[in-house]
Formats: C-alpha cells, sequence, structure tokens
C-alpha cells in the first residue's frame, strides 16, 4: 500500500519534472530541438538548433575532395584540435589553431595569412564540431572563404593520405 | 553503528547530500543541453531519436528530484527517483567500462576537447550515493524538516509506530 503511494507520487513528480524540462527548452535561448543530428553517416552529429555551430553549406563532405584541394596547394589547412592531437599526427602543412586557444592564437595567424585567402579547418571527424567552431570564429575575425573537411584527420589518415607528426619539418619529412 | 545509521539526523543528512548533489549537478546541463547531448551521444547506447529527449528531460528530473528530497516533499518517492537514476548511472558506466568505450561522464561539469573522465572514481561514488539513498528510503522514523502535508507525516508516523 504505502510503496503503491510512493510510486504513483514517484510517477507524478517525473511527470512534472519532464513537463517542466519540455517547457523550458521550448522558450529557452539555449533550447533544442527534440530531435538531433546522430548520424555519422549524415554528417557532423550535432544537437541542432540556433544555438548550435554546424552550418552544413560550407562543408567538404568526402576525404576525396579535401585530397583535391591539398593536391591544388591553394588552400590553407587549419587544424582545431588541442596541440598535443597535432602533435601525434595532422594533415601535411596544416597550422595548429586549436580552436579552445582561438584568442590567444589568432593575432599571429592573422598576420600570417591573407583574410581573402582559401581556408579548410578539420578536427577529430563528424563526432566533433570543432571544426565548425573554428570556421565560426575565423569568419568573425574577417576570413571570406572558410571550409569545414569533416571527416577531419581520422578520415584523412584512414584513407591513407600522408600525414606528419609534430618534431618533424615538412621538408624532412619529404625526403625520408 | 545501527544507532547512529537510524539517527534521523543522519537521514537529513544524507538527503541533503543526495538533494544538493542532484540540483548541482543538473544546473551545467540545463544551461546547455546541446553539449549535454553530445555527452549522452559519447555513451553510446542510446537510439538518435532519444538523445535530444534525454538531454532536455533527465536534468529537470535530477532537478526536481533534488530539490523535493532537500525540501522534504514526498522524500520517498523522491528517494525513488534518485535511486533510479544512480542504478541507470551505474549502468552506464560500468558498460562503458567493460566494453573499453572512451567517453566524458559529464556528470558534474564538461570537459575541453578530448577529456575523459575517471570512470571508476565515478562508480564508486554512484554506488556510495545509492547506499546514502537506500538509508533514506527506508529509513521509519520521523524525519527532520519536512514539507510534506501534515495528514501524509502522520500517516508515516502512525505506520511507523
Amino acid at each position: 500500500m504505502r510503496l503503491k503511494t510512493d510510486l504513483t507520487r514517484a510517477g507524478a513528480l517525473l511527470a512534472a519534472a519532464v513537463l517542466a524540462g519540455l517547457a523550458f527548452n521550448a522558450v529557452s535561448p539555449a533550447g533544442i530541438p527534440l530531435f538531433g543530428q546522430w548520424d555519422t553517416a549524415q554528417g557532423v552529429v550535432n544537437a541542432g538548433g540556433q544555438a548550435g555551430v554546424v552550418d552544413v553549406g560550407r562543408e567538404i563532405r568526402t576525404v576525396s575532395q579535401a585530397r583535391a584541394l591539398f593536391d591544388e596547394g591553394a588552400a590553407v589547412f587549419v587544424d582545431a584540435r588541442p596541440e598535443d592531437a597535432y602533435a601525434e599526427g595532422h594533415i601535411p602543412g596544416a597550422v595548429s589553431l586549436p580552436v579552445n586557444d582561438f584568442d590567444e592564437k589568432i593575432p599571429t595567424f592573422w598576420e600570417r595569412y591573407p583574410l581573402e585567402g582559401e581556408i579548410v579547418t578539420y578536427c577529430s571527424g563528424r563526432t566533433c564540431e570543432d571544426g565548425h567552431r573554428l570556421a565560426r570564429l575565423l569568419e568573425e575575425v574577417g576570413y571570406e572563404r572558410v571550409r569545414v573537411f569533416i571527416d577531419g584527420y581520422p578520415g584523412w589518415a584512414e584513407a591513407g593520405h600522408p600525414t606528419r607528426t609534430a618534431g618533424k619539418t615538412d621538408a624532412e619529412a619529404a625526403v625520408r | 553503528m545501527k544507532r547512529i545509521l537510524c539517527h534521523p539526523l543522519m537521514e537529513l543528512a544524507f538527503r541533503w547530500l543526495l538533494g544538493l548533489t542532484f540540483v548541482y549537478s543538473s544546473l551545467h546541463k540545463i544551461a546547455d543541453p546541446a553539449q549535454f547531448a553530445k555527452i549522452v551521444f559519447g555513451y553510446a547506447l542510446f537510439p538518435p531519436a532519444a538523445i535530444n529527449l534525454i538531454a532536455v528531460t533527465v536534468p529537470f528530473v535530477e532537478l526536481t528530484a533534488g530539490a523535493a528530497l532537500m525540501l522534504g516533499i514526498w522524500p520517498r518517492p523522491a528517494v525513488l527517483i534518485v535511486e533510479a537514476l544512480l542504478l541507470l548511472f551505474i549502468a552506464i558506466l560500468s558498460i562503458n567500462l567493460i566494453r573499453g568505450v572512451e567517453f566524458d561522464c559529464g556528470c558534474f561539469a564538461f570537459g575541453g576537447a578530448g577529456h575523459i573522465s575517471a570512470i571508476p572514481q565515478f562508480l564508486a561514488r554512484d554506488v556510495l550515493y545509492f547506499l546514502a539513498g537506500l538509508q533514506v528510503l527506508l529509513f521509519s522514523g520521523r524525519r527532520r524538516w519536512i514539507l510534506t502535508p501534515l495528514k501524509d507525516r502522520n500517516l508515516s508516523a502512525a505506520e511507523a509506530g
């Protein structure tokens, strides 16, 4: 009897909490849609909504497309991951600009790379949004042609394309 | 030992500990549901269609149950919810520990990129919380600092005999 009352009341508390959560989400500026994009086959996973950073319009969605840009040599590849991830391996010639250290690193980057140049950001693939976050930040400081290679370093490496580790300059790595 | 464990102040202490913990741990998730949704995705246990719904509702369940425990509103029903949540957390942590999935717990704060939580530590802590919850659930004396209507209080006092 007492357990039944307890369970009924627990159910009432639960229902009130769920309704409060849905109501709060509907009015909160940080609110998200009830269903997100959580399929890596479809692209970068994210909760969606206005607070999100994923902009499908600027995505480079295949490794071969990224490789073509790489071979052209006109675009600057920018690595959004933390420095230690970059050190362990990155796309040859890529510049390290960890999105979490953006404010600190952007002045140097800004001096070296012209605003009208083509930029390709990447991170750890379709489960990370840092490539998109970095692209947005770069646009905010004036870069005009920023795209995001969504398969990132893991996609690049798995496809067997060349990689570099820190401590080896590109020139050294090339003659090995 | 039994006298200490069954003391009303012990019940109050455990109830507030659980209440505070659950309220505190809900706040950062409520403030950033998109980030919490990514954490839930990282658990690699839930169907895609459920992830946003979990991220939107579960923090409010934590908040409601935690607040009810602290205020003394329906303490037993509230602690039932807390125990159910703790069992869920223990299951999530254990499954991912066993299968070696690296993930961010997101329990009390969101880590930075590449942040991985110390799973065994969180697991041990959840088990301790669960035991504290059992004390609150099974406590049969008169509870201190309770807001539940008088009628219910008399009922449980009569039952406690």
